[in-house]
């Protein structure tokens, strides 16, 4: 028999399991919506109103960015804690606890999303961003505020296993991945509290009518608060990956336990008081504030460089160990048959090209140039699209004969799945960052407009769309590859001849850090002083001009048909009184 | 063969995004491509990546990829 986590911990794996199948639920609908999106803006394809494309944009959204990637990360983070602490949970009831209410507020929030495809009065149309003047049905915010104090609780199951361990080993440094999962915990607590802030303070109370408005400067700046570091709240489980199980599966080991605690701490740190540079636009925030969003979030680069070096100095380690010789050479010794390895591996690469559009993004000048068009998108299709979502797909390929004691289903199947992400991505992904260049618009379900048309410098306008759509085409395919494997491997039988449950071991360890890296409480403090001195100054400047319930204000309709009543009216109102007033000034000359 | 056939797949898939941009690359010294000129262009990478990979090793150098399988 080999020592697989569901022979060691058999309670952890069901909830680990439990979680894996909620996150593909979210990723098969929100990948189907995803086609159904790229085909209907592009025009190829459209069989619904363009009205509902926006619905279609938020169950894309929130299923995929929230509900696969954190339902992924909980499993992920619980098998990490008990694995590397070697300790089952404290109490398996609490852990089923907290894993019922995130399931209860994802169903409470898609409720309303998909309630928005009939003629109900419910519906939720606010995209993923769901910061006012939109405004969605209280179910909306409650299933989310349900789904945000699950995470918590998760939070605590893992600091309560790490505390009953503390007591029994009080010498001895955390082990790494425990390490990883108690920083990321810390800083997602920190992040969403501004995310709480914006919903009960402000959204939910909206909605439920008992403020009549809000000031939709402030809800944007508390989204964005939490809406950045959420960014890495998802990309912290990869790095996890990359960090622990890349070196493992290249045949080696991780080359410095004490970069990879700094790595973790510097985003603790540092996610946060970042947010601000998603509102360069933004009226009403200084230039000042945003400069300094855009220091700090220049300062990010570090902890991803040093990623870079650790993970691709551990992999060549690992390729040198399997007899790879030269400069490049031992890149061919390297595992590249293992879909997990190869998923990891293109992973990264992409995330390599996202940095670099994230630069372009995160600079407060040149964002200018692309905020708000096809561009960003095409960039966090290459982070939580790709870095992310490719990365979990590949351990799924390790993480599944583990917690279900079955062979994978099929491996060259598995290769072919995420070589083919890979490929789609690359088609999609580059073809909404040129049509970002051009001034595309993002969140748009018909970017087609009469009288004028975008120039593209090389080819054209036509040939990104057929771009975006075969990529989008290509992403569908690896999906359903993906899904083959994960049922085929349900349904395989149980199998003695499975890896062990062992992450990497590492050239430099943890005796090698500093104990300070240890230190959560100092490196949390340090993370709310940062928080304080970027938001202070910009929240009270934004509630001393707009107040904390906002000039008065009309939520704006979240449909198609009332919103062009709503402009028309607008328009002809303002056209009538400009009309008049040009009248008494002509009148009055005249006179 | 001179890669595993899995390293094959990975370097073919690769050159989707250098067949991409290419085109883009091209144009800044006038060279404009069409679609079909890409393509075509790109077949032809991944034929000479095929041939380069299959193309029969030395016996001194099969004998150390074989070693490094």
């Amino acid at each position: 028999m080999t020592n697989t986590y569901i022979e060691s911990f058999p309670a952890e794996a069901k909830v680990v399991r439990a979680a894996f199948y909620s996150s593909f639920l979210a990723l098969a609908i929100g990948g189907l919506f995803g086609i159904v999106q790229t085909l209907h803006r592009t025009g190829y394809y459209r069989f619904m109103d363009s009205a509902d494309y926006y619905t279609v944009l938020t169950a894309h959204g929130v299923l995929l960015a929230i509900t696969f990637t954190i339902f992924f990360l909980v499993g992920v983070f619980t098998w990490a804690v008990t694995t590397s602490l070697d300790r089952p949970v404290e109490d398996i009831r609490f852990t089923w606890v907290w894993y019922g209410l995130m399931v209860v507020g994802t169903v409470l929030t898609a409720i309303p999303i998909f309630a928005g495809f009939t003629d109900s009065e419910m519906s939720a149309s606010v995209l993923f961003t769901f910061y006012a003047p939109l405004q969605g049905h209280p179910l909306f915010y409650f299933g989310l505020v349900l789904f945000v104090v699950g995470t918590w609780l998760a939070g605590a199951d893992w600091f309560r296993s790490w505390w009953a361990w503390k007591q029994e080993h009080p010498d001895e440094r955390i082990p790494l991945p425990t390490f990883m999962v108690l920083t990321t915990t810390l800083m997602w607590y920190i992040a969403t509290l501004g995310v709480a802030a914006a919903i009960l303070l402000f959204l939910l109370p909206w909605s439920l009518g008992l403020v009549e408005s809000v000031n939709p400067l402030l809800t944007r700046t508390l989204f964005w608060f939490f809406g950045h570091p959420v960014v890495y709240f998802w990309l912290m489980p990869a790095y996890m990956m990359w960090y622990i199980m890349l070196p493992k599966i290249s045949g080696g080991k991780l080359f410095s336990d004490p970069l990879a605690r700094v790595v973790f701490v510097l985003f603790l740190i540092l996610s946060v008081p970042t947010g601000i540079h998603h509102q360069y636009l933004d009226p009403g925030i200084a230039e000042g504030f945003k400069f300094i969003a855009m220091t700090n979030t220049m300062f990010l680069l570090l902890p991803s460089l040093l990623t870079a070096f650790t993970v691709v100095a551990s992999m060549e380690h690992g390729a040198r160990q399997r007899g790879g010789t030269g400069y490049l050479g031992w890149l061919k010794a390297l595992p590249w048959r293992d879909p997990v390895f190869a998923g990891m591996a293109l992973a990264g690469l992409m995330f390599a090209a996202a940095g670099f559009s994230g630069m372009i993004n995160a600079g407060m000048n040149i964002n200018y140039l692309v905020h708000n068009t096809f561009w960003v998108v095409g960039h966090f299709h290459l982070t939580v699209g790709t870095a992310v979502a490719l990365t979990f797909m590949a351990v799924t390929y390790w993480f599944l004969p583990q917690v279900t004691g079955k062979e994978l289903w099929s491996r060259s199947v598995a290769l072919g799945q995420v070589v083919l992400w890979f490929v789609g991505m690359t088609f999609m992904s580059n073809a909404m960052h040129r049509g970002g260049l051009l001034g595309i618009p993002r969140r748009t379900a018909e970017p087609q407009y009469e009288g004028f048309e975008f120039e593209a410098a090389v080819g054209s306008v036509g040939e990104l769309d057929a771009q975006i759509a075969l990529g989008g085409a290509l992403l569908t395919l690896s999906l359903v590859l993906f899904f083959a494997n994960v049922i085929g491997t349900a349904l395989n039988s149980r199998s003695d001849d499975l890896p062990a449950n062992e992450y990497a071991d590492t050239l430099s360890g943890p005796s090698d850090a500093p104990l300070v890296l240890d230190n959560l409480k100092l490196w949390t403090a340090i993370a709310i002083v940062l928080v304080i001195f970027a938001y202070s100054f910009p929240l009270l400047s934004i509630i001393e001009r707009g107040g904390l319930f906002g000039p008065e204000l009309t939520e704006l309709p979240v449909s198609i048909g009332p919103g062009l009543e709503y402009l028309s009216t607008t328009t002809v109102s303002t056209v009538t009184t400009a009309g008049e007033t040009a009248i008494a000034i002509i009148a009055g000359v005249g006179s | 063969m001179r890669i595993s056939k899995g390293a094959l797949l990975v370097v073919i898939a690769f050159t989707a995004p250098l067949i991409v941009e290419l085109r883009t690359v091209l144009a800044w010294v006038n060279v404009e491509l069409t679609v079909l000129e890409s393509a075509v262009l790109g077949i032809g990478l991944i034929g000479v990546l095929l041939v380069w990979a299959l193309w029969p090793q030395s016996q001194n150098n099969a004998t150390e990829s074989a070693e490094t399988e």
